[in-house]
C-alpha cells in the first residue's frame, strides 16, 4: 500500500514531492539512518514514520534527522527522505514549532555570531586558549550578521516568537 | 614560497577544543603552510540548526564569510565538516545560478562585502593530500605509529551530498584510511564505519538513541581491535570524547577508546609528544595507547 494513503496532508506534500508515492517501504534507508537508534526498527522505520503523520510538520520526529544525506544515497528509488523532512522542518520553523535547542542556537549565531553561547564562561576558555599559546576570543561582527537578518526577515521572526 | 590559506576556524574548535586549533597551527606551520586568522569570519552559519530552518539567512552570511576570505585574496581552510558543508553548499549554491548569486549580494550589501565565486574552500584533510601530497607527508613521519590499529570515521558532513562534496565515497570512504597508513599505523576493518557518530541526534532530540549509537559504534571499533579512533570534525570528536566519557558512566560499557583528531596523530608520527598534541584535554584516555605512543 503507498504510504501517501494513510497520509492526511498528501495532497499539499505530494504536490511538492511526488516521490513519496515511490516509496515502496523497502525499508533500505533504515539499514543506514542513524536516527533508528532512537527507538526505530526495520519494521518501524524512521521514515515510514515522517510519512505516514497526520500533520507531519507537527510530529516532533522530524527534528531527529541529523542530514546525513544517507537515506537519498542509498534510496533504490530516489524518493530523497531528507528533502522531505528538510521542507518539514522549515514548515514547521515558520509556524513556530522549533524546539527551543534550535531557536536558541539561531538566536546565539544572530547575537553573537558563534554558535552557542560563549561570552559567560569567556573567561575560562581564554584561560584554556592562553595555555595552548592561543589568543583570546572576542566579539564578532555581529552588527553585520544583523544587518543580514535583518533583510531576510529572519530578525523579526525571532523577535515575533520571543513576545508569544 | 609558503602558501597561505585564511584559517576559517568556526566555533566548536576555538571556543571547546582550543587544543586542536594549537595542533592545527603547529601541524601547518611544520608543513609550510600558513594558517591566517581573519577576524571578520562569524559562525558558518551551522548546518543542522540553522541552515535548514532558514536557507536564505544561512546561504547569506556563509557568502559574506566567503566574500571576507576573498577579499583577502586567499583560500580557506576548514577543520570541521560542518563549516566545510556549509561554505560548500553556498559557494555550490551561489556559483551555479546568478539569479540567487544577485539576491543573496542585495541581502548582504549593507555589510559592505560581495561575494565574487573566487575563494575555494578545502577541508584540512585536502590540504594535506593535494597542496602538501603524500611524499612530503611520508618524509615528515619520524616516529611511524606502528604499534597501533586505528579506527577511521571520517563522519557525515564532509562525504555528502557527493555531488557538492566532491570528497569521496558516501559508503566506502578510504581517504582517512589511507592518510592512516601513511602513519605507518594500520586502519581497522570496522562495521557501521559510515555511521554518524550521534552529536546532532543528541544535541537536537534524543541522548538516549545517541548513547545507543556510540555504543554500536565504539563496540565495533572495539571488535576489530583498535587501539583509538580517528575523526576530521570536532563534533565527532566531542561526541566520542566526551560522549563516550558520559555515556560510560551509566549507558554504556567501559571501552576506553581514545579518539584523536588525524592532526594530532599526524604530529604524533612528526615527534610530538603526548602533552604537545593536547592529549591532557581528553576526557577518555587510555594507558596501553599511551605505552604504544611512548614505545613508537
Amino acid at each position: 500500500m503507498p504510504i501517501s494513503l494513510e497520509y492526511k496532508a498528501k495532497n499539499e506534500l505530494l504536490q511538492k514531492f511526488p516521490k513519496i508515492e515511490t516509496c515502496l517501504k523497502c525499508n533500505t534507508c533504515a539499514l543506514v539512518c542513524p536516527v533508528q537508534y532512537a527507538g526505530f526498527s526495520p519494521t518501524n522505520t524512521y521514515v515510514n514514520n515522517i510519512f505516514s503523520s497526520q500533520e507531519p510538520e507537527k510530529n516532533p520526529n522530524i527534528w531527529l534527522c541529523v542530514s546525513c544525506h544517507k537515506c537519498e544515497e542509498i534510496c533504490p528509488y530516489e524518493v530523497k527522505p531528507l528533502e522531505v523532512i528538510e521542507a518539514l522542518k522549515d514548515e514547521a520553523f515558520e509556524k513556530g514549532y522549533a524546539p527551543e535547542a534550535i531557536r536558541e542556537e539561531i538566536n546565539q549565531v544572530l547575537t553573537t555570531g558563534y554558535a552557542f553561547p560563549i561570552f559567560q564562561s569567556l573567561h575560562f576558555i581564554n584561560r584554556e586558549r592562553e595555555r595552548r599559546g592561543l589568543k583570546p576570543l572576542g566579539e564578532r561582527k555581529v552588527g553585520e550578521i544583523k544587518k543580514i537578518a535583518g533583510k531576510t526577515g529572519l530578525e523579526n521572526k525571532m523577535a515575533g516568537w520571543k513576545k508569544k | 614560497m609558503t602558501k597561505k590559506y585564511a584559517f576559517f576556524r568556526g566555533c566548536f574548535v576555538p571556543v571547546r577544543l582550543p587544543h586542536i586549533e594549537a595542533v592545527a597551527q603547529k601541524v601547518f606551520s611544520d608543513m609550510g603552510i600558513s594558517l591566517v586568522n581573519l577576524d571578520d569570519f562569524t559562525c558558518c552559519p551551522e548546518p543542522v540548526g540553522v541552515g535548514i530552518n532558514d536557507k536564505m539567512t544561512w546561504l547569506s552570511i556563509a557568502a559574506r564569510n566567503l566574500a571576507v576570505a576573498e577579499e583577502n585574496g586567499l583560500d580557506i581552510i576548514t577543520v570541521c565538516n560542518g563549516c566545510t558543508y556549509t561554505l560548500r553548499h553556498a559557494s555550490h549554491a551561489l556559483n551555479s545560478n546568478k539569479q540567487l548569486r544577485d539576491k543573496v549580494n542585495g541581502i548582504i550589501s549593507d555589510t559592505g562585502h560581495a561575494y565574487k565565486g573566487n575563494a575555494k574552500v578545502s577541508h584540512f584533510l585536502e590540504v594535506l593530500m593535494n597542496d602538501i601530497g603524500t611524499r612530503k607527508m611520508k618524509s615528515a613521519v619520524k616516529y611511524p605509529l606502528s604499534k597501533l590499529t586505528i579506527a577511521t570515521h571520517t563522519g557525515c558532513h564532509i562525504l555528502s551530498p557527493k555531488e557538492i562534496m566532491e570528497f569521496d565515497n558516501p559508503f566506502d570512504p578510504t581517504t582517512l584510511d589511507e592518510l592512516v597508513m601513511i602513519l605507518g599505523a594500520t586502519p581497522a576493518d570496522y562495521d557501521k564505519k559510515t555511521l554518524c557518530c550521534g552529536w546532532a541526534l543528541m544535541t537536537y532530540g534524543s541522548r538516549e538513541g545517541a548513547y545507543a549509537l556510540l555504543k554500536d559504534k565504539l563496540g565495533n571499533m572495539k571488535l576489530a581491535q583498535a587501539d583509538c579512533l580517528t575523526v576530521v570534525c570536532p563534533q565527532c570528536f566531542y561526541q566520542f570524547d566526551m560522549g563516550q566519557w558520559i555515556a560510560s558512566r551509566k549507558d554504556i560499557p567501559q571501552y576506553n577508546l581514545p579518539a584523536l583528531f588525524y592532526l594530532q596523530l599526524l604530529g604524533l608520527a612528526m615527534g610530538y609528544n603526548l602533552q604537545e598534541i593536547g592529549y591532557d584535554s581528553h576526557k577518555v584516555k587510555n594507558p596501553e595507547f599511551e605505552n604504544k605512543i611512548k614505545m613508537r
